[in-house]
């Protein structure tokens, strides 16, 4: 089967920078000064793939780097080292809140979101009642999102999501605040996406999540790999460090 | 419903219109009448207020583009797609506004009696030059924005300091000659001389352009190479810096 996300040796550093430099001011005034910057591992030397249909889990304590390697994923960061391919269309739901413009309603936000997704105009006109609808949010239409609580961010967030055409689904921690009934629908959309073959990676801190939904789970300590395999034997085998959540 | 949807285009009219005719009116007062400029100075109206429209829009589209990744920029912390996109729709909306404001001008070219004439043509070359330098002078502080929170307020700083430099209300024939020579290396003072030159034809300091101060036509080639150079610069700067956009914004 051809695999649907290869990565190979991927590493990513940030710069905690010790002091402050974020103004030109400095520069000027101090222009001989080196700034100390402490370099953050977020992710060392990551290698896995993913097969096309595959419903695949990745878990790790806070902080050990999953978004990060769900944004190379979805080509939002740089990789400083490493390759990353993903065959097909991808769709990515990145953490919570991220990428609304909060002063806006939902109606200009999913307009914005889908367009630089990529939908053509009439796409968006079909699929913008059904994205209102799976979310339930018809009511808020013209609400700004400030006002929105953060399950109703995370419904529509969502609904995007499944609306814009993939092949490739990346979910960070996609259940984390929605209520019993939304996490049903959720659960519905997986079962659908295991039936029609999407490929499907989904970061959360659920173990029975991982458990019931995922082919196979990655497990990621301080940005290192320290397993992959079939749930039950990754997320029960004993492994150094304590897992939140 | 269709009145009142009547009422808020005319009503955003006016308000695009509002800040350059502010500028406008108070300059004219002052100009005009108090100082006597006009008298040096045909159509002194007209010559006043094509500067005041050029620079509002320079001003105010590498003012929109400026702050539009920080600020606009969450977005791309969930989806990868060309940043540029971000500063490039924000000046979008600075150019429909200009274009709205020019229609101001065809009234008091109407008034003013200016007779069209076939040179009225080269506005449009010269319109495009006076973007493609909004953009360079745009997309160079929108990425350095980035990283440095106080361009902002370098920038207006400078915007002041350009708009009194750049002689937008008075004749740049008062400057001495070196002055002239040093302000025409702004491709600004290029643009708006040529473009007052192309509309007003040869009236007093119309006739002062790139081109007669730099002795010959090919004295564009100084300012017109800055503004191409600061695109070009700008865009490949633009291009380096966004790669780690979403990771800093
Ligand atoms: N834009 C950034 N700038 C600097 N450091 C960052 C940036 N994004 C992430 N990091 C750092 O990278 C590391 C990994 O963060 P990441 O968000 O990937 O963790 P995570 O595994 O998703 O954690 P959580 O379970 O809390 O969501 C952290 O130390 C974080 O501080
Ligand atoms: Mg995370």
């Amino acid at each position: 089967m051809a695999s649907a996300i290869e990565v190979a040796g991927v590493s990513k550093s940030f710069l905690i920078p010790h002091e402050q430099r974020t103004y030109f001011k400095e520069y000027f005034l101090h222009p001989f000064r080196r700034t100390q910057y402490e370099r953050n591992e977020a992710l060392r030397d990551v290698t896995f793939s993913v097969e096309a249909g595959e419903f695949f889990g990745i878990f790790g304590p806070n902080g050990s780097g999953k978004s990060t390697l769900l944004r190379i994923l979805a080509g939002i960061y740089v990789a400083d080292a490493g390759r990353v391919r993903v065959n097909g269309l991808l769709s990515p739901f990145i953490e919570l809140g991220v990428g609304f413009d909060l002063e806006l309603n939902a109606r200009d936000n999913i307009r914005i979101n889908a367009t630089l997704a990529g939908l053509t105009r009439r796409q968006l006109d079909a699929r913008f009642d059904e994205i209102l609808e799976f979310s339930e949010l018809e009511r808020f239409v013209d609400q700004k999102l400030k006002n929105y609580s953060s399950g109703m961010l995370m419904r529509l967030a969502y609904s995007i999501a499944i609306q814009i055409p993939f092949d490739v689904l990346l979910l960070d921690e996609v259940l984390a605040v929605g209520d019993e009934s939304f996490q049903q629908k959720c659960f519905a959309t997986f079962e659908r996406f295991k039936v029609e073959g999407k490929t499907v990676v989904l970061v959360t801190h659920q173990l029975d999540l991982l458990k019931g939904f995922c082919d196979r789970v990655l497990l990621l300590e301080h940005g290192v790999v320290s397993a992959v395999g079939a749930p039950a034997d990754v997320i029960d085998a004993p492994h150094e460090g304590a897992l939140v959540g | 419903m269709r009145v009142l949807r009547v009422v808020g285009v005319i009503q955003g009219y006016v308000w695009s219109l509002a800040k350059p005719l502010a500028y406008f009116g108070v300059l004219w007062l002052v100009f005009a009448h108090l100082l006597r400029t006009a008298n040096q100075t045909e159509h002194f109206t007209l010559f006043l207020l094509i500067g005041i429209l050029l620079f509002t829009f320079f001003s105010d589209t590498v003012g929109v583009m400026l702050p539009s990744i920080v600020h606009g920029g969450s977005i791309l912390r969930r989806l990868a797609f060309p940043p540029i996109l971000v500063p490039l729709s924000a000046s979008v909306g600075t150019c429909i506004t200009f274009l709205v404001n020019i229609s101001a001008l065809v009234v008091f070219i109407g008034i003013g009696r200016v007779s069209p004439r076939p040179a009225w043509l080269l506005v449009l070359p010269l319109l495009a030059e006076l973007y493609l330098f909004c953009l360079g002078v745009g997309l160079l502080l929108g990425a350095l924005y980035v990283r440095f929170r106080d361009i902002g307020q370098l920038w207006e700083l400078g915007v002041q300091l350009l708009f009194f430099a750049s002689a937008i209300f008075y004749p740049i024939g008062i400057l001495p000659g070196w002055a002239e020579k040093v302000a025409f290396v702004n491709p600004f003072v290029q643009i708006m001389q040529d473009v007052r030159h192309a509309v007003l034809g040869t009236s007093g300091p119309n006739d002062v352009t790139a081109a007669s101060v730099y002795a010959g036509a090919g004295g564009r080639a100084i300012p017109i190479a800055l503004a191409l150079l600061i695109f070009l610069g700008a865009l490949a700067f633009f291009r380096r810096e966004g790669r780690y956009f979403a990771e800093r914004v």
